[in-house]
């Protein structure tokens, strides 16, 4: 998908990796000219979004910023689906971060 | 109908009756009965049919956008305002299990005699435990099923011989002459108890769990509908009972060991112990209900990987966000916080919250783009209009009549 009008809705919307995997939401977006030609997802573009609780919950959320180009885009419907894994673009880093703790719990991986 | 599709449908049902009710049902529907017998009758079938029309509608949207309510609510009313509707609602959510936390303890403490506060432990522990080895479908049969022994309420009802013509009059819309603030107080708590919105979280996120998809819309129909109407004469039963037993002896029921009690008077020792048991398994099954809402509004939110069918380490920030839920609950109850006043607060602020999650499902639901051929019809579309102003009506005197009548005390 090289080309996108901005009528087309996609901010706010889940992004999904080339298997699935939900790794977080368009939060912004890039425009030049009248075309979409990025994304931007993560906590670091919340307070431009919400004021002051969007500050505080960027704060709380680590402040972490991605661009995801909008070449990566191969569909949209009622998410945004992206050509890569998350790990590739930096999406999803929460859940990776974790992961190692949790899966030293028994019966984790069930 | 396929046999294996039949035994599905009868299994969600009957889940369904025994889930629909939980703290803040029992708790207003008894009180209500205590304090105006049969006249706020009327109001349940409107807060039944409100349930079942938004729950019709998010489970419909599940199935065909797969979106959950709060996938929704940040798409349709943007980042902003979806911030204040998710702190909203995880404030009630939270509030909301920690009194069914407590309800959970209460009813375990009167079948054991054990102290309060270590069977708060030994409660979100079990449930804990439950949520971590159990599987989710098995968890809503359980605690469906368990939820049954409510049905005693239905039997103490019918063997207390309610008066039906007083019944009959009460399931006539009307306002009372006598305290009148306080009957408008009770009208709004039933409405909010009977619409409350984890209901729909939990229900809608489930659809998209289970990977509903369009074929699933008349299972969909056929559990909202049976389900919530089964479950709402299981609230005419408890309000039945509170008029019946309390309000005839003068009681205020302001414990849930007393609601038990309105089933033993007809029914002796067995009657008590089935709505104890009853009970325990209603709340212990709202509760695994509230509190996987609250991971899954934070996660639709935030774009999180979300599930109970993702394992643990699929989905590590979903896990620790109910992990984190359950303990703050445990904080909250561990002070001694009474279970029934709580479960008004709840209500009476979820009553208030409601607009911000109905309003982004009508929203969807009438999306064209989304939901094509299943886009609400009129009749959705009514319906949805009508309980949206009611909604609204709600939110704005929830908390007027909440300051006015004393929380119900006066």
């Amino acid at each position: 998908m090289a080309r996108t009008h901005l009528g087309h809705n996609i901010l706010d919307h889940q992004l999904l990796d080339k298997d699935g995997r939900r790794c977080g939401n368009v939060d912004d977006l890039a425009i030049e000219d009248a075309e979409v030609v990025a994304i931007y997802s993560g906590p670091g573009y919340w307070p431009q979004r919400a004021g002051r609780l969007g500050r505080l919950a960027g704060w709380i959320g680590g402040s972490g910023r991605v661009r995801v180009p909008w070449e990566e885009v191969t569909k949209v419907d009622s998410a945004v689906h992206l050509r890569r894994t998350a790990p590739e673009y930096g999406l999803g880093k929460g859940d990776d971060r974790l992961r190692p703790f949790v899966e030293r719990i028994p019966g984790a991986n069930r | 109908m396929n046999p294996k599709l039949l035994l599905n449908l009868a299994l969600g049902i009957l889940a369904a009756i025994g889930g629909f009710v939980d703290i803040g049902d029992l708790v207003f529907n008894t009180a209500a009965g205590a304090t105006f017998g049969y006249q706020l009758m009327w109001v349940i079938p409107i807060g039944v049919l409100g349930i079942i029309v938004y729950s019709e509608m998010c489970g419909r949207v599940a199935a065909v956008s797969k979106k959950a309510v709060f996938d929704a609510v940040r798409e349709r009313v943007g980042f902003k305002a979806g911030l204040g509707a998710l702190v909203a609602s995880e404030v009630v959510n939270l509030m909301t299990l920690a009194a069914e936390l407590g309800g959970v303890a209460i009813s375990l403490q009167l079948l054991s005699g054990l102290p309060y506060r270590v069977l708060l432990v030994f409660a979100i522990v079990g449930l804990a435990l439950v949520l971590w080895i159990v599987k989710l479908e098995w968890m809503e049969r359980i605690f469906g099923y368990g939820g049954l022994c409510m049905l005693v309420f239905a039997v103490a009802a019918v063997k207390l011989g309610p008066n039906w013509a007083q019944f009959g009059k009460g399931l006539i819309p009307h306002i009372s002459q006598n305290n009148p603030w306080l009957y408008l107080y009770f009208a709004i708590g039933l409405l909010g108890a009977a619409m409350t919105p984890y209901e729909v979280y939990f229900y809608s996120s489930g659809g998209v769990e289970d990977r509903w998809t369009p074929k699933d819309l008349g299972l969909n129909r056929a559990n909202a509908i049976v389900g919530y109407s089964l479950g709402g004469l299981l609230s005419l039963a408890l309000m039945i009972v509170g008029a019946a037993v309390f309000l005839r002896h003068g009681i205020n029921p302001e414990h849930l060991g007393t609601i038990a009690l309105g089933a033993e008077q007809p029914l002796g020792k067995i009657g008590l112990l089935f709505a104890i048991v009853g009970i325990l398994f209603a709340v212990g099954g709202a509760s695994i209900d509230t509190v996987f809402s609250g991971a899954y509004n934070l996660a639709q939110f935030l774009g999180w990987e979300w599930g109970r069918y993702r394992n643990a380490a699929g989905a590590p920030r979903f896990f620790l966000t109910w992990i984190v839920l359950l303990v703050c609950a445990l904080g909250i109850v561990m002070t001694g916080v009474d279970p029934v006043m709580l479960t008004e607060y709840a209500v009476i602020f979820s009553a208030v919250a409601l607009p911000l999650t109905y309003i982004p499902i009508l929203l969807v639901a009438n999306d064209r783009d989304y939901m094509g051929a299943n886009t609400n019809g009129p009749l959705a579309n009514t319906l949805g209009m009508i309980y949206l102003v009611l909604i609204m009506v709600i939110a704005i005197a929830a908390v007027p009549l909440m300051i006015i009548t004393n929380v119900g005390q006066n």
